[in-house]
């Protein structure tokens, strides 16, 4: 299974927007492990350099989401990891909390995995992120301009994207 | 009337048509690209001009058929009518619809003004893409009218998205 395929050329950095934002940052990552984009509108500690910042996202999550789905005590068939299924369909892991910030996570059956940090008194995401993902096919799959698997750089999804963030509460 | 599809299906098949005529076709030749898919808009725009004027009676004159263009026609195809229309009473029409449709989607970052010259000329591919998803519709216009008795020229202009202007200018 090939992880970091595809080119070792992070993001651009991130724009700074205004303030009045509830999350702090985002990330998408395709099947392979490309970030396909990371946007951060309030992150005043800066640990590690991008590259390594996604690559120990993805596979923290990775690791994650095998994890949750070996520790599970109820389901008595197990289906095969890394098989396409809905969001919330089989096991799932879907956040994780600490003291200072919330991580709230999503995997479509495509792959497409949304990641969002926020502060951690924030509630369920899991509808927000579906509503980030509707988001995700109208400006970025259906644009004629945009090869699977690249950078997203469609204006129009950064700013519908930045709109929504900041009135999710 | 008749069945239905789903619109993301048109969508795709669109892109994918004008993605493949551009780069696999034709490459490197936009000018017969460009010809190829608005002669299919063309077919098209014959066949469904046929079918939306069955029960009306014949246009008296140019102006009837393009208002016919921009609310009855247009309102078929996209679910609006056409929100500006513009003449110089001398054959010289612009239909400008202020969200068309099939643009919504399409967008790309604009490069920084200082950006690298491979980033510009990245931009500039992807504005020439972007101008070539508008042949379809322009023969579409074209092969509606010329099935009314019109034989026009027709070119379309974004220079502000995501309204978009369609330039009719009809042969003497």
């Amino acid at each position: 299974m090939q992880f970091f395929g595809g080119s070792e050329i992070s993001p651009s950095p991130p724009v700074p927007t205004a303030t009045g934002n509830n999350a702090h940052m985002m990330y998408i990552f395709n099947r392979n492990g490309v970030c396909l984009l990371y946007r951060e509108w309030n992150r005043p500690l800066h640990t590690l350099n991008p590259q390594q910042d996604h690559k120990l996202m993805f596979g923290l999550l990775f690791s994650l989401k095998s994890l949750t789905a070996k520790m599970d005590p109820t389901n008595a068939e197990k289906g095969n990891l890394g098989i396409p299924q809905l969001p919330g369909q089989g096991c799932s892991f879907h956040s994780f909390r600490t003291n200072t910030y919330k991580l709230s996570f999503m995997e479509t059956p495509s792959g497409i995995k949304f990641i969002l940090i926020t502060n951690p008194r924030t509630g369920d995401l899991r509808e927000t992120l579906k509503y980030i993902y509707n988001l995700y096919v109208e400006y970025v799959a259906k644009n004629a301009l945009y090869t699977p698997g690249t950078l997203i750089k469609c204006e129009l999804f950064n700013t519908a994207l930045d709109q929504y963030v900041r009135s999710i509460a | 009337m008749g069945r239905e599809v789903s619109e993301s299906c048109i969508d795709s098949l669109l892109t994918e048509m004008v993605s493949t005529y551009c780069n696999r076709f034709y490459a490197n030749k936009p000018e017969l690209a460009a010809r190829r898919i608005e002669a299919i808009g063309y077919q098209v725009g014959h066949q469904l001009s046929e079918r939306y004027t069955m029960e009306r009676p014949r246009f008296s004159d140019h102006l009837e058929a393009i208002k016919f263009i921009c609310k009855d026609f247009w309102f078929e195809l996209f679910k609006k009518q056409i929100d500006n229309l513009k003449t110089n009473h001398r054959g010289t029409f612009v239909l400008q619809d202020n969200r068309f449709r099939w643009l919504t989607t399409m967008s790309i970052e604009q490069p920084p003004e200082n950006g690298t010259s491979e980033e510009l000329s990245i931009a500039a591919d992807n504005k020439a893409l972007q101008s070539m998803h508008l042949y379809f519709p322009c023969g579409i216009i074209r092969g509606a009218l010329s099935n009314l008795g019109i034989p026009c020229a027709v070119s379309a202009d974004i220079s502000n998205l995501p309204a978009c202007s369609f330039v009719v200018r009809i042969k003497a």
